[in-house]
């Protein structure tokens, strides 16, 4: 038990913004007003990008079989990808009278002989956690037995929200893999990438520029990620968190334990990755990469800038509602307008405070900050003349009502958006969408409809 | 018959089929008009509940949680959490129906659904879906028969041309509907417990409603013993056909392992016949069973030399593995996510419950993979043909308008599948 994360300590993360003006009693879920996902989701979140470790849920059916192969999480690990495999113990009614323990050493025992992987993560769920099968003394001695890294992972979803998962994702990360090895060799420009997945390859869409400025991502978590680098990650000389408020526990413990500094950096939209990557340079404290990285960044927005040019034609005058949470609430708008649309209104339901301000200062003392977006969006089209709204599927009628475009922001998404490249994708989707007579067509009126 | 396998010793599952309990009784509580599923346990059982159903119907889904803490687990037997759920459900909307079902935690702790429910003053319905025993589809069966047992009103009469109609989980909105149009050509008057023909059949309705958006209504399922006839489809639903006999002794009861292919429909249709009196089917019926004659020579060449590996719930593999088998399809493979007596009576010459990595270790063995999408990665893999059906499919749209059932749809299903097998054929010959 000593080995197990604080939960209470996680969920009071003094280096969290709004941690000041909340207490830890907000953070338990309401019966019958609840929606999100669960600690072991956050997890899975975190963790599943490693392609080249196997991922072994115990616990019962629902826990990964319905959530197996649900993420496009891209990596370029040459062996089997494990990320889109699912492994579970699957336990039954007698695993859950005897004990699931002597199943789930069989089971490691069984994907280490026919999956040859690099690691094992081992998470519990809420059944196995309940009826107290050891998990770290199980995984310590397959640990011992097959000479690789068996990582228990303490994340059962009744223990709290997605973003708890994450944050003891990142505990086990600590607990049992960085400073387990050193890196070959070291550069004075070595970073991790904390929180970046790699979804549909976002990653991807900036890490060249990296390596040609000669950055070198020591090790991510968890994008393309590889266990042997993040076991090194404590020689870094940066940690870099990529939109993930979830993992900042994680990087300002690695602050207080390898004195490695952090910041944290957006690759979504132009404005931002312009900013990522110069933030980046100048963390780094070396004059030469700073320009580099201007110069850089001056090249790859003239470029952009030229290949957005047909589409700032297309979009200028348009209008756009944005009806999204979370960071997206001005991330998005962000990206919009640097495609040249302006954001009319955005929804600020669930952002916390520093969102707020974030999309106040994006969207400008005109801009609608929405309180309650189910209510607001349809008057603000009508008053605003907006074009285009970008919302859950919940918000398609509103959408088709006013017969304008819609674009659902919660969609999977099956292309990048992230970096330079990634508003060329974002423009093109956009386009598709306005110009689709699509929700024209469908608000016709029936022959039978007075 | 071939071989059935039963179990494969393994320790765990890798590339699981096997879906849960809780989400089958959420899916059957979904075909209840204006009802809210509330499930008994930890968010995230609803959460990727929520995820699951609305990629594969492209819908949005209704669906609580009474959000089960560490805490909570120790403190409280859901005595607490269910009815202050129920509270906060009914502040916002007014359901007709709260279909509460359990989960593996709370199955663990052992709380009393029963006297809970007791002491709700709203109209609810418990079932206790445990997910670490059966499957996606015992938990529809379950919910089914809760729905019946503590809604159903018993009675000794029959109101003569009333049907009902006891859908097994594997049967898409579309088929239920069509199913439901072959009864009414006999002169029934047909309700479906569940229903979710008028649900999650992926209409356009005038606003996004945040319960289920059909279905059957709830003073239907009161007065179901009514029926004159119930008809059965898939062996997952006698139990609820025998709580419906067991709420009306008079009530005839026809049952039916599947509705696939030329047999299997004929079988219905003879049923009908005698139940209604008629001499003659519905000209349309008539029609379409030609039709299906005649897509059976068409298939029956490219079908004849394909051998096919199908995956699913059971009553989904006695259906598919029939209507192949019938037109010289031969099923060399039938994995099922859960043990069930009738995988005995599935037409392959292997049955098997297990995973998708124990269809892998097989993969010479077939040449086609009829299954969900999970099945994609797998046919890939080894070049296989492909044919997307159950659950879940989140790569296609129209899953919903989907129809393999009874002499229309078994002609789509031949035509389909044997389409596929060519399109494979010539795609590996000039590979």
């Amino acid at each position: 038990m000593a080995q197990k994360p604080k939960i209470r300590e996680l969920l009071d993360e003094t280096a969290c913004a709004h941690s000041q003006t909340r207490k830890a009693a907000c953070n338990a879920p309401v019966p019958g007003a609840t929606t999100g996902g669960c600690a072991f989701e956050g997890a899975q979140i975190s963790l599943f990008p490693y392609a080249d470790a196997a991922h072994l849920v115990h616990g019962p059916a629902t826990c990964l079989g319905a959530s197996w192969e649900t993420r496009l999480t891209r990596t370029s690990w040459p062996g089997r990808d494990l990320t889109q495999m699912g492994f579970t113990t699957a336990i039954g009614t007698n695993d859950v009278v005897f004990g699931g323990e002597t199943k789930l050493r069989q089971a490691i025992d069984y994907l280490v002989k026919h999956y040859a992987p690099q690691a094992v993560f081992v998470y519990s769920t809420c059944v196995t956690a309940m009826i107290g099968d050891d998990l770290d003394l199980i995984c310590r001695q397959a640990e011992a037995a097959h000479g690789l890294p068996v990582v228990p992972v303490h994340a059962p979803g009744f223990v709290g929200s997605k973003n708890l998962g994450s944050r003891l994702a990142g505990e086990a990360v600590l607990m049992h893999l960085i400073g387990t090895l050193e890196p070959e060799n070291t550069t004075p420009f070595d970073i991790n990438l904390i929180g970046e997945y790699n979804v549909t390859g976002d990653m991807w869409q900036y890490s060249p520029l990296l390596e040609e400025l000669g950055i070198r991502i020591l090790s991510t978590l968890s994008g393309d990620g590889r266990v042997a680098r993040i076991r090194t990650a404590h020689r870094a000389r940066l940690n870099v968190l990529v939109c993930a408020k979830s993992l900042v526990s994680l990087t300002r413990k690695l602050e207080e334990r390898y004195g490695t500094p952090s910041i944290s950096v957006s690759f979504y939209g132009r404005r931002d990755t312009s900013a990522g990557l110069l933030a980046i340079a100048e963390a780094l404290g070396d004059a030469g990469l700073v320009d580099r990285t201007r110069q850089l960044i001056g090249r790859e927005e003239a470029r952009l800038e030229q290949r957005l040019a047909p589409y700032r034609q297309f979009f200028r005058g348009r209008k756009a509602v944005l009806n999204t949470g979370g960071n997206k609430s001005w991330s998005i708008a962000s990206a919009l307008q640097d495609l040249g649309i302006e954001v009319v209104a955005t929804s600020v339901r669930k952002a916390t405070e520093a969102d707020r301000e974030k999309a106040r200062q994006y969207l400008g003392e005109k801009g609608v900050l929405m309180t309650n977006p189910g209510q607001e969006q349809a008057r603000i089209i009508d008053e605003t003349g907006a074009d285009l709204l970008l919302a859950g599927g919940r918000s398609l009628y509103t959408a088709i009502k006013k017969r304008i475009a819609f674009a659902d922001v919660n969609q999977e998404k099956k292309q990048s958006y992230g970096g330079y490249a990634g508003l060329l994708n974002l423009a093109e989707d956009l386009k598709n969408a306005l110009e689709n007579p699509v929700f024209e067509n469908v608000a016709r009126r029936a022959p039978w409809e007075k | 018959m071939g071989e059935v396998i039963r179990k494969t010793g393994k320790p765990l599952q890798v590339n699981p089929i096997r879906l849960s309990q809780p989400m089958g009784a959420t899916l059957a509580f979904l075909g209840v008009h204006g009802c809210m599923p509330l499930m008994h346990g930890g968010m995230g059982c609803t959460s990727f509940t929520k995820v699951f159903l609305t990629r594969h119907f492209s819908e949005p889904i209704a669906i609580q949680t009474t959000a089960v803490t560490d805490v909570s687990a120790v403190l409280d037997g859901g005595d607490t959490s269910i009815p202050e759920a129920v509270r906060n459900i009914t502040a916002k909307v007014t359901p007709s129906l709260i279909g509460l079902c359990s989960t593996g935690l709370t199955e663990t702790k052992g709380d009393d659904l029963g006297g809970i429910a007791g002491q709700v003053d709203f109209p609810l319905v418990y079932v206790h879906t445990t997910d670490y025993e059966g499957g996606l589809e015992s938990g529809w069966g379950k919910a089914v028969r809760a729905m019946i047992d503590q809604l159903t009103k018993p009675c000794d009469a029959v109101q003569k041309g009333k049907a009902i109609l006891l859908p097994h989980v594997g049967l898409q909105p579309i088929e239920v509907e069509r199913i439901k149009e072959f009864i009414a050509r006999f002169g029934y008057q047909v309700h479906a417990l569940p229903d979710l023909s008028t649900a999650l059949d992926g209409h356009l309705g005038e606003k996004q409603s945040a319960l289920s958006s059909g279905g059957i209504e709830v003073e239907q399922i009161r007065s179901l013993a009514e029926a004159a006839l119930v008809i059965s489809v898939g062996a997952s639903m006698l139990p609820s056909a025998a709580a419906l006999l067991n709420k009306n002794p008079a009530l005839c009861h026809r049952h039916f392992p599947h509705l696939q292919g030329l047999a299997a429909t004929d079988a219905l249709a003879a049923a009908l016949l005698a139940e209604s009196g008629r001499e003659l089917p519905h000209p349309a019926i008539v029609r379409w069973r030609r039709r299906l004659q005649d897509a059976m020579l068409d298939t029956h060449f490219a079908l004849g030399q394909t051998r096919f590996l199908v995956a699913g719930e059971p009553d989904f593999l006695a259906g598919a593995c029939q209507a192949l088998a019938e037109a010289g399809g031969r099923v060399t493979l039938a994995l099922a996510t859960v043990d069930a007596p009738g995988l005995d009576e599935v037409p392959a010459d292997r049955v098997l419950v297990g995973d998708l990595e124990d269809a892998e270790v097989r993969q010479e063995d077939y040449d086609l993979v009829i299954g969900n999408f999970h099945c994609e990665a797998l046919a890939h893999r080894h070049g296989k043909g492909l044919v997307l059906r159950g659950f879940p499919n989140w790569e296609e749209v129209g899953n919903q308008l989907k129809n393999d059932q009874l002499y229309e749809g078994g002609a789509y299903f031949l035509c389909e599948t044997a389409n596929a097998a060519e399109h494979h054929r010539r795609a590996t010959t000039h590979a």
